[in-house]
């Protein structure tokens, strides 16, 4: 056989099945992502950043420093250690960069709902999402200012396309907030023809009555925030926290099924053991001869009694100090408990009228059942009338503060720092911390994330080389920014 | 496919042309011109065929010519090639030469051309089988250790099929793949690991797929250092590329069969252990506290006089009460002592590697069998490895101008590991208290075999326990090979074609299984079983055209096409909680998660190769290559990739040609460029995955309750991506004096890396984490040198030198706009990353707060805890991890059949993070802490600038030295940052070739060999080549990571 007839033969099949096997459709063909959805409804999208908001942003490290820093639990190994000896972690970027990024993707997300469940969008007429995803945003957003003052957010969630967004103002993102608040109140009082969200909204089943009553409880929550600056609205706050929850059946509370979900608070002590009981914490429920004592603290297991950890000194030794009581793998995440709502209105109520507001007495009366049914007790009337009615008579608002400062133990520590930074600002050092170390070096907020830091001029700016936390005020506690 | 089957068919119809002519026969015999003796097996062709027979055993040929055949070629290995041209002849003897200079040593360059090592413009460097295989060593990475220039080799550890990294002439790329591409028998084969271990500080190592080639069936290999040596690959070559030639019988005498039967069996143990602290117990602040990590208690000898634990109080004089012994249900009153833990630990370990090869080659072609196992037991409990490869290859004429051929191996190979990092099954047995009897002391309770019993809190597993409980195993089941067709019809005298066609492929399955015990960390447990099935086909066709145009000039042409197309499937099931212990199966979890992935890729490149020789003085060559690939933007999928270069041989000039001292001279200068492509993806939606950060395992678990969700992917992809570029150019010289007695082989290459691909980190408050995006420029520029000798000849004593140096300087020019740096791995702090201005890769972390002029700022506050001692200051570089360079001498003894090689690895300059010193420090069980009732100055200065003289510690201040290693110098990352300069003894081989004449003509060898045997290292503690991560943070980065290993054996070779 020739040469010649034998390439014929065999080169114009080979080229042209070679020449097919590289065409930019073949290629593209093979390339199509066959793991991954290139798209999702929100109802898919809605589950996760509850999730999220709830265990990695409200629930996780945010909480974890800040029980430290108000002094419901004493860091006595490493990171935790570090930040109860203020020593690195609280001034370094690295610190708090997961949940940083866990707020921006949340954030992130909620936007692509937003677009897809506003008018234009795909899903134009799901006002009910719609306004689900502007409450949450209003909530997130205000845990990321509350903790680290100004923050990017109006050129922020554009990815690939402004690489360095700049900072907003605190006071611009709390009046965001607000609006957010109310457009997602509207929107949820709109008739829909969408679906309701059902079992994908783990919070409230899908029930738009509950996530107003919520919307409204942080309205309540964020005028009371602003007390410094706006001059104290109190009867606002009144006004929002009557039409929120009226009962613990109401309240935003996240459950872990301590399987597939498991508790924050329980995991960082199966994973790290981070943590041992707080003396200062301690002593407080120990003057008011307070039964949670005995619940809140446990010794470490194999271990005989409780050893309280020093606030601001302990030994950087594990498994010798007691540990948290109220800790189990289902113990739930608060985004807004029944007990901060009714603390809510006994302060107002208080601030309004003083001892004589029997409406802040009763109010008190139900936050405390309220909190001790949290942690499985049954408010005590020994307690109530012997212990925190005479406290409460001689200086109500204080009472209130400390009461509502015990009942967040220990997974609504944020909102205990956020309180305490707060009544600062009102010249009210009702909450006493017992570090030494507070004297020069009480974290006064959050540092950004490190992941913004070393990418964002703006944010590497702000952080400057950290010290700020100790010096710099957010503004509605009274600083600039 | 079925077109390529139909292809093939009609292919090899077609080739049964038998051709009948007149012919004639011409018969002959080769002789050496040494000793006067026939020489067998060697070739003698008919120029420009395949046409040709091989000479017999006593040198004899005879085979019949047609009328056009006009010249006969004779080659051997090792003598100089003759043309002989036929005319009117029936007898031609020939007397051979030895080839002294080796001019004539043919090397096989990219895509199977082979070439005379002369001709090339661009250095390659090649390593024998006896050089891989002399000291046993079952791992084909590590084998080759101290003997390449250029490249850069990092075991991760000792253990049993532990994972390496192959680098030459430094990275390419920060986050991607920087290991060269492999070829086995002209099919490129997977090597890297489908797994990467991410950021390498939680569970067990993965072995990288290179760890499945036996090194005992390898003939030789060549690697291709150079962008122009491989870029005829192209965008797979910019790593270079190890050609491995496996043994298939070619160069054998024809006739009889040849075996050959070898056995290595060494015995491995811990190359170094550490040094610890015999004098303090478990405690803190010098107080005993049974059942912390730290051994900051009182001495040891003082725990009888303990207030809670002593015994001389409570009737148990001289001994102290331990409550994991009560937990065990054991007398729990002891008399203090010292254990040897970690000695306790680790055991033996035991390698065997077996392999039997048989071949044979006649006149049409030859043929091999081959079969080999490795069986290895680690130096730590339920560790090891069991290895098994067969191959078969064979290579055949059919007539005149058709042959055909197949190279297929298969492999099974199972490895058994341990977790390091954050989830390290050493943790405490690199830690423990030192009169803790850990070996002694029960794992677990008397009444239930899942409850642990452990000196510390359960973050980590008791190692005991773990060793018998948990498992991680990975099983691989490979076959790769391929199957060829050529045909060479004659065309003229002074011309040859020759058309191949190559069809391949590598298919391979691997399983791996990660299982935490019910009762691991005190928790239910959880297992993951996961693994990959990954197919690649490979079609290769070439078309070779060689040319004679005159006396004076060469010309070979070559154009062809390759298809690449891989299938892979990743399937990951994931369960926690056991619901009771001792069925450790996916069924018996409460939660499962599944999750399947499927990903095929596609390169399709058309290439050519032009190559003119002038005079076998100048060589120029050229090549070109145009890729297509499946994994990038759709307008961005193709690519161009040309090289071009020339060789000189100097001493060819009439004026050099006879300089005496100067044997061979010759200068090369190439250029080339050639890329990497991205994997390309729209952007998509993933579901969530709550790992990392403060936890162990996973607390939240999609689907929870039967409800999934997806979030927006954070890492995004740039609709805009090209392909990274790599242009390079590379100059050397080889020079060879004395007849060849002393060689050098210089290359200088200088690589510029271009719009590098990479996840590129973006300020989270863009709602993203990373943007794959081209954004970064690496430079490198290399120096190598080869040099070798021969110093001593004399009466059967022969001495020879290799010396292979290997500077490497790789810079990070430039990172996208606002990235300063680039995480490979590791924690928050420390963390490996890539940085610009700085060499790659550089570890980052925590530094001291110090003063301008450098020194270390220790705190002034008279009555303050940490006063005289140091602060942590910003994050910055606190290590460089490359070295400054490699040096690599091998020496070789021989006399009258014994052989003393010994091979000697420098590693001068680099640092690592050695995190298991810095913990060792901090747990109190170091050496270094012994001395703590001391008192010290903390060297440097006072924030006024004087020097420290703050003296603290001693009776006085009895926590103040605790106080300064556990909650200060455990803060500073730069505390635990290690100068790991080294000189190793590699390996030491002395072996014995038994005189034929005793053993009735059998080869047999018998030697005894060491490796790694001698360490001097700046590194305390520890041997430097331990680490984490089989990726880029290789060898940088160490935390209570899986230890080397010392090696004593021996072998035989047989052949017969």
């Amino acid at each position: 056989m020739k040469m010649n007839t034998i390439i014929k033969y065999l080169a114009v099949p080979v080229l042209l099945l070679i020449m097919a096997g590289c065409s930019k459709d073949k290629l593209e063909e093979i390339n199509v992502n066959k793991n991954n959805p290139l798209d999702v409804p929100s109802r898919l999208l809605i589950t996760d950043v509850i999730t999220k908001t709830a265990f990695s942003i409200t629930g996780s490290d945010f909480a974890f420093y800040a029980s430290v820093y108000t002094e419901h639990n004493v860091g006595i190994y490493n990171q935790m250690y570090n930040a109860e000896i203020r020593s690195a972690e609280p001034a370094l970027a690295t610190t708090y960069n997961n949940t940083w990024g866990s707020v921006y993707e949340t954030l992130y997300n909620l936007k692509i709902i937003i677009d897809k469940t506003s008018d234009e969008g795909d899903e134009a007429g799901n006002y009910h999402t719609l306004g689900i995803a502007q409450v949450l945003t209003a909530y997130n957003l205000a845990i990321l200012t509350d903790l680290m003052g100004d923050v990017p957010y109006t050129e922020a969630l554009q990815p690939g396309v402004i690489f360095q967004p700049k900072l907003d103002k605190q006071e611009d993102l709390y009046n965001e907030v607000f609006r957010l608040l109310d457009e997602g109140i509207a929107n949820m009082g709109k008739e829909t023809t969408a679906a309701g969200l059902g079992t994908q909204d783990f919070l409230y089943g899908g029930d738009i009555g509950k996530w107003t009553q919520f919307a409204y409880g942080l309205k309540a929550r964020y005028t009371a925030r602003l007390a410094f600056r706006n001059g104290g609205k109190w009867e606002d706050v009144i006004t929002f926290a009557n039409q929120s929850f009226t009962s613990v059946a109401d309240e935003a509370k996240f459950v872990y099924n301590g399987s597939s979900t498991n508790s924050p608070f329980y995991t960082f002590f199966i994973d790290r053991d981070y943590f041992g009981a707080s003396t200062s914490l301690h002593n407080k429920l120990t003057q008011r001869n307070d039964p949670r004592d005995g619940v809140f603290f446990i010794p470490y297991p194999g271990t005989g009694s409780v050893e309280f950890a020093p606030n601001g000194a302990p030994s950087q030794v594990q498994g010798f100090y007691g540990i948290s009581g109220v800790m189990s793998s289902t113990a739930p995440t608060y985004l807004l408990s029944y007990h901060e709502l009714e603390f809510l209105k006994a302060e107002a109520y208080a601030r309004l009228s003083g001892v004589a507001s029997a409406d802040a007495q009763a109010a008190l009366e139900g936050a405390l059942t309220a909190a001790f049914a949290k942690v499985g007790m049954d408010l005590d009337s020994t307690y109530w009338v012997d212990e925190v009615l005479p406290l409460f008579t001689a200086d109500p608002v204080r009472e209130i503060m400390v009461q509502k400062y015990i009942s967040f133990f220990e997974s609504e520590a944020v909102e205990a720092y956020n309180d305490i930074r707060r009544l600062k600002a009102l010249g009210e050092n009702f909450i006493t911390l017992e570090n030494p170390n507070n004297a020069t070096q009480f974290p006064q907020r959050f540092t950004y994330g490190a992941d913004d830091v070393t990418t964002n001029l703006n944010i590497a700016d702000a952080y400057g080389n950290g010290s700020y936390v100790y010096t710099e005020k957010v503004w509605w506690a009274g600083g600039t920014r | 496919m079925r077109k390529i089957t139909i292809m093939l068919v009609f292919l090899l119809i077609a080739g049964v042309n038998f051709a009948f002519a007149q012919s004639r026969t011409i018969t002959g015999k080769v002789t050496s011109a040494q000793d006067g003796m026939g020489i067998p097996g060697v070739t003698v062709m008919v120029k420009g065929t395949t046409i040709g027979t091989t000479t017999d055993i006593d040198g004899n040929y005879s085979f019949a010519v047609q009328p056009d055949h006009r010249t006969l070629i004779f080659r051997f290995v090792g003598m100089i090639s003759q043309e002989i041209v036929i005319g009117e002849q029936s007898t031609i003897n020939v007397v051979m030469e030895p080839d002294v200079l080796q001019m004539e040593e043919v090397v096989v360059t990219a895509l199977g051309i082979s070439k005379e090592r002369k001709a090339l413009g661009y250095s390659v460097q090649d390593v024998s089988s006896e050089e891989l295989t002399r000291s046993g060593s079952s791992n084909l990475s590590t084998a080759l250790q101290g003997k390449i220039s250029g490249v850069e080799i990092k075991p991760s550890s000792g253990m049993p099929g532990a994972s390496s990294q192959i680098i030459i002439r430094g990275a390419r790329s920060f986050s991607g793949n920087n290991t060269p591409l492999y070829v086995v028998d002209g099919m490129p084969i997977s090597s890297t690991a489908d797994y990467s271990t991410g950021n390498s500080v939680t569970g067990a190592d993965i072995a990288n797929r290179a760890v499945d080639i036996d090194p005992n069936d390898i003939e030789s290999i060549n690697v291709l250092k150079g962008q122009a040596a491989a870029a005829l690959y192209g965008i797979k070559a910019s790593n270079g590329v190890i050609i491995i030639t496996t043994k298939s019988g070619k160069g054998n005498k024809t006739g009889k069969p040849a075996i050959s039967f070898s056995n290595f069996t060494s015995f491995d143990k811990v190359s170094r252990k550490p040094d610890y602290q015999t004098k303090y117990a478990q405690g803190s602040y010098g107080m005993n506290v049974p059942n912390t990590s730290f051994s900051w208690g009182p001495e040891i000898n003082s725990l009888p006089d303990d207030p809670t634990y002593g015994g001389n109080s409570q009737g148990h004089p001289g001994m102290y009460y331990v409550p994991q012994l009560e937990a065990a249900g054991l007398d729990p009153w002891v008399t203090p002592q010292v254990y040897d833990n970690f000695g306790d630990y680790f055991d033996v370990g035991f390698t065997t590697t077996t392999s039997l090869n048989i071949s044979q080659a006649n006149d049409k072609g030859n043929i091999a069998f081959g079969i080999g196992n490795t069986t290895q037991d680690g130096i730590a409990p339920s560790t090891g490895m069991d290895r098994w490869n067969a191959k078969a290859a064979g290579e055949t004429k059919l007539n005149n101008n058709w042959s055909m051929g197949f190279s297929s191996n298969y492999s099974r190979t199972s490895i058994d590991k341990l977790p390091a990092g954050n989830d390290a099954a050493l943790a405490g047995v690199y830690a423990a208290p030192p009169n803790y009897d850990l070996a002694g002391i029960p794992t677990n309770s008397p009444t239930d075999p899942y409850s642990q019993i452990y000196y510390r809190s359960l973050t980590f597993d008791n190692p005991y326990w773990g060793a018998s409980h948990n498992k991680f195993n990975e099983v691989t089941d490979r076959f790769f090979g391929n199957g060829f067709v050529e045909y060479s019809p004659y065309i003229a005298e002074n011309m040859s074609i020759k058309t191949r066609y190559q069809l391949g492929t590598d298919v391979y399955t691997t399983h791996y299984q990660d299982i935490f015990e019910f009762g691991s960390r005190g928790r239910t447990g959880e297992m993951n079983n996961y693994g990959v099935t990954s197919q690649t086909i490979n079609s290769l066709l070439t078309a070779t055209f060689d040319w004679t145009i005159n006396s004076d000039f060469n010309l070979t042409a070559l154009i062809g096409n390759e298809l690449n197309h891989r299938n892979r499937k990743f399937y990951d099931e994931y369960g926690t909680g056991f619901n009771f212990g001792g069925w450790p199966h996916i069924g018996n979890t409460k939660i499962q998660q599944a999750d399947e992935s499927q990903y095929q890729d596609r390169t399709v490149g058309f290439f050519g190769n032009l190559a003119l020789d002038f005079r076998s003085m100048l060589f120029l060559n050229v090549t070109g290559r145009q890729d297509y690939v499946s994994t990038m933007p759709r307008d961005n999928n193709s690519f161009f990739y040309p090289s071009v270069s020339l060789g000189f041989v100097i001493t060819e000039l009439e004026s050099l040609r006879d300089i005496p001292v100067l044997s061979f001279a010759k200068v090369r200068a190439s250029y080339a460029e050639v890329g990497q492509a991205a994997e390309y993806y729209q952007n998509f939606f993933a579901s969530p995955d709550y790992g990392g950060g403060f936890w162990g395992a996973t607390p939240i678990q999609y689907p929870v309750d039967g409800i999934s969700s997806y979030l927006s992917n954070n890492v995004q992809y740039d609709p805009n991506l090209k392909p990274q570029n790599t242009k390079s150019y590379e100059l050397g010289a080889e020079l060879k004096f004395f007849s060849n007695r002393l060689g050098v082989d210089y290359s200088y290459s200088n690589q510029l890396v271009t719009d590098q691909i990479f996840q590129v980190p973006i300020a989270a408050s863009t709602g993203a984490a990373a943007l794959v995006m081209n954004g970064g420029e690496i430079k490198t520029k290399a120096h190598e040198v080869v040099l070798y000798a021969t110093p001593v000849v004399y009466r059967g004593f022969e001495w020879n030198i290799t010396v292979n140096y290997s500077k490497i300087d790789n810079m990070v020019n430039e990172l996208a706009p606002g990235v300063e740096s680039i995480f490979l791995g590791g924690f928050v702090t420390p963390q490996v990353r890539a940085g610009i201005g700085s060499t790659f890769p550089v570890i980052y972390g925590s530094s001291y707060l110090r003063d301008d002029n450098g020194n270390i700022i220790v705190v002034d506050n008279p009555g303050a805890w940490n006063h005289g001692m140091p602060e942590t200051g910003p994050p910055a570089v606190i290590g460089e991890v490359s070295p400054d360079f490699l040096l690599g001498v091998s020496n070789r003894f021989d006399y009258k059949g014994i052989s003393l090689s010994a091979t000697l690895d420098w590693k001068s300059g680099g640092q690592m993070y050695s995190g298991t010193n810095g913990l060792l420090d901090l747990y109190g069980v170091s050496k270094l802490t012994e001395n703590r009732d001391e008192t010290f100055v903390f060297e440097g200065v006072k924030p006024d600038g004087t020097p420290n003289d703050i003296v603290r510690g001693g009776p006085n201040d009895p926590d103040a030295y605790q106080d300064l290693v556990t909650n200060v110098l455990t803060n500073i990352d730069e505390y635990y940052i290690y100068d790991n300069s080294f000189l190793k003894l590699r390996e030491v081989t002395l072996s014995y070739a038994i005189p034929k004449k005793l053993l009735n003509n059998v080869d047999l060898t018998v030697s005894v060999f060491a490796r790694n045997l001698l360490l001097w290292t700046e590194l305390p503690n520890f041997d430097p080549e331990s680490s984490q991560g089989n990726n880029n943070m290789g060898g940088s980065f160490e935390r209570f990571s899986m230890p080397q290993t010392s090696s004593y054996g021996f072998g035989i070779n047989l052949n017969f």
